[in-house]
């Protein structure tokens, strides 16, 4: 158990815990998790991407917890291993919160924690997520997030140049560009008329000082916002990421664990992903005082995960931390295909259904793996959003995502290898109204027309 | 049993100690075949290289996962050092196919790619110098001169660190030493257009095209 100060004693282990080269590291995490896999009998069946197996949930989480309790995490600065006792991971879980309130005044929005197949809709908490955008529409294109009827948070992109100069991460230029973009995520929820929402964080910032940089209750992010605070693939922090820590705990911050799990990576195939998430999220949990988990599973050779490897790491972990636990969790759908395109938003959907029925808020969107630059909209967003609350009101139940998810990954998987781009931002909106092209709302038309004879029921949409 | 049997029985067995990643075996076979007489020339060409190189498609068709890489590469890692010793003992040269310098851009700490990439080299023959991640751009640069490089190679995953990559190539040109290395990028964030307009010599979205391209680019240079 920790006795004192969490933090100080994460640092002290960071100093002193067992040396070990990291590529060593990486092969004993990758052979425990198989050992894992194979003890806790952890299947993977690619006809069904979502199990409706409670049992192998709960196997799911005792093995991740194991996991972790036997590799610990690793200190990529010092070459050291952090590890905690199985004791110590679950008090912290125990002190995890389960509630949540991202933004602030009328906007305010409550995040709890969600159960398998629970009744509740979930939360849409969005934005260009990380994504590489262009400066030259940025105000624009976040406008078109914040606008969307179903989304209930935005998270900045990743502008690459400032004045049109190369932002580098480490420098000046870094600050100048992550206190631009802040801003500019409170102008664009202002201009919409929800000043008070939520900003995920942002991602322009790569270091502990461009993230700091952001903390600026008046102009830039509140502590009503949040700070992602990020793990290495896979289980791997460093000093530049636990420096966040204590700075966005004394600013009341919202603190959000970003995961990045790669399927077919150190945690091998989709059985052993869906354990390496469960001890990242725990590593959250412990080292990070996580408010939110951010679970983006990352195929290794796509980017994506809207394949069946990333939709069965999808609904296994979310499950196993559904019933083991009470955190707030979200998910996000990265995809092959780009904005503009019925494909990406069919990735979307099947990603929504399953996430909303194993236990996630939403989170994303990332289109075109989050490869190039500008392609990705707010429409996208806003429909996982309006499909995660479809899926809910519907009724729909593990069995049923399945069953949804498999029939549209009939429509999309053939562009795994060769990904339809789609059209940047600019071309897909009307540049003054910030509305969308005719074209991209046919596609969520017809999308919506797909999801319907596949069993949602909708409500209004915006662009019905 | 006569040599050409010897040979072949040490060859297969090799191959699957490599294949399935079993270090300790695949060192003492190497071991063996060094004891009985085998040329480690031979065993670097004709067994470590195209084994290695066979795993690494297995990786790139999602046949086997990047732990089998991993393991793997490191077994022909032990296997060709020890075959370096015993190449350098007997007097002869070890040769390599190019000197290839590599590293993550400075600020991105995302190293799997360039991992991935280094493996593959080592698998074809080349002598990498892997500086790891988060790399200032003039060590780049100064590791290249002193280890007598023929490329640097610089990846970034993350689109705010790709600036890094540039700022490698901005420095070759003022240093006057452009001319002097093959230059070439690689990772997420990377683009050909963006490889092209910082003056890379090539770039490369997969590790077997990186090899590919390596191999291409000194093939190019060596012949004009």
């Amino acid at each position: 158990m920790f006795y004192n100060d969490r933090l100080l004693e994460i640092f002290q282990r960071s100093r002193n815990g067992q040396f070990m080269k990291e590529v060593d590291y990486d092969l004993r995490l990758a052979k425990r998790t198989q050992e894992l896999v194979k003890e806790y009998n952890i299947i993977f069946d690619p006809l069904n991407v979502c199990p409706s197996d409670d049992a192998m949930a709960d196997r799911v989480f005792q093995a991740g917890l194991q996991l972790f309790v036997d590799v610990g995490a690793y200190h990529l600065d010092t070459q050291r291993v952090i590890k905690f006792s199985r004791e110590e991971i679950l008090d912290a879980l125990r002190q995890a919160p389960d509630t949540l309130y991202l933004g602030e005044g009328r906007d305010m929005v409550i995040a709890r924690h969600h159960s398998i197949e629970d009744p509740n809709p979930p939360l849409n908490l969005t934005g260009p997520a990380g994504q590489p955008c262009s400066e030259d529409h940025y105000l624009e294109l976040m406008i078109s997030y914040a606008q969307e009827p179903y989304v209930h948070a935005v998270e900045s992109g990743a502008t690459l140049t400032y004045n049109g100069a190369d932002i580098m991460a480490g420098t000046l230029m870094e600050v100048k560009a992550v206190q631009r973009d802040a801003a500019t995520a409170r102008e664009a929820i202002r201009r919409v008329g929800k000043p008070g929402m939520h900003i995920g964080d942002a991602a322009t910032g790569m270091t502990a000082i461009g993230k700091m940089a952001a903390s600026e209750p008046t102009r830039l992010l509140r502590p009503c916002d949040g700070r992602l605070v990020a793990q290495m693939c896979e289980l791997k922090t460093n000093d530049d990421q636990l420096i966040r820590v204590p700075h966005l705990l004394n600013y009341g911050s919202h603190i959000i664990n970003l995961m990045t799990p790669l399927t077919g990576g150190i945690g091998g195939g989709p059985a052993g992903v869906a354990v390496v998430s469960v001890a990242e999220t725990l590593l959250g949990v412990v080292c990070y005082f996580a408010t939110y988990h951010y679970l983006s599973i990352t195929h290794i050779k796509w980017t994506n995960n809207s394949d069946p490897w990333g939709m069965y790491v999808l609904a296994m972990a979310g499950q196993a931390m559904a019933r083991n636990s009470h955190i707030v969790w979200t998910d996000d759908p990265f995809c092959v295909n780009g904005a503009g395109t019925i494909e990406n938003l069919y990735e979307v959907a099947g990603h929504a259904i399953i996430g909303s029925v194993c236990g996630y808020q939403q989170h994303g969107v990332g289109s075109t793996g989050g490869n190039v630059v500008d392609h990705h909209t707010g429409l996208e967003a806003g429909w996982q959003g309006e499909v995660g609350i479809a899926a809910t009101k519907s009724g729909i139940t593990r069995e049923k995502a399945n069953q949804i998810a498999l029939e549209l990954l009939l429509l999309y998987k053939d562009t795994f290898n060769n990904p339809k781009l789609g059209k940047p931002f600019h071309e897909l909106y009307d540049m003054k109204t910030i509305t969308p092209s005719q074209e991209w709302q046919d596609c969520y038309r017809r999308a919506k027309e797909t999801l319907t004879r596949l069993g949602l029921t909708f409500s209004y949409g915006p662009y019905d | 049993m006569d040599s050409f049997s010897l040979q072949k029985e040490i060859a297969d067995e090799l191959k699957n100690a490599l294949t399935i990643g079993d270090k300790q075996t695949a060192i003492a076979i190497t071991q063996h075949a060094i004891d009985q007489g085998a040329r480690p020339l031979a065993l670097v060409q004709e067994v470590i290289v195209p084994t290695l190189t066979e795993v690494g498609k297995r990786f790139e068709d999602l046949e086997i996962f990047l732990p089998e890489l991993m393991a793997a590469g490191e077994a022909g890692n032990a296997c060709t050092a020890l075959l370096e010793q015993a190449i350098l003992k007997s007097g002869s040269q070890i040769q390599n196919e190019g000197t290839v310098v590599i590293g993550t851009a400075r600020g991105d700490i995302h190293d799997i790619g360039k991992n991935i990439v280094t493996s593959l080299l080592k698998a074809h023959g080349y002598k990498v110098i892997d500086l790891g991640k988060d790399v200032p751009s003039a060590r780049f640069i100064d590791e290249a001169e002193a280890n007598h490089a023929d490329v640097i190679a610089t990846s970034a995953l993350m689109s705010i660190t790709r600036a890094g990559c540039r700022e490698v190539a901005d420095m070759l040109r003022d240093r006057m030493m452009r001319d002097r290395y093959l230059f070439i990028v690689g990772g997420g964030s990377i683009t050909q257009e963006y490889a092209d307009e910082i003056g890379a010599d090539g770039f490369s979205e997969t590790g077997s095209g990186a090899v590919e391209l390596v191999k291409s680019l000194l093939q190019n240079k060596r012949g004009a």
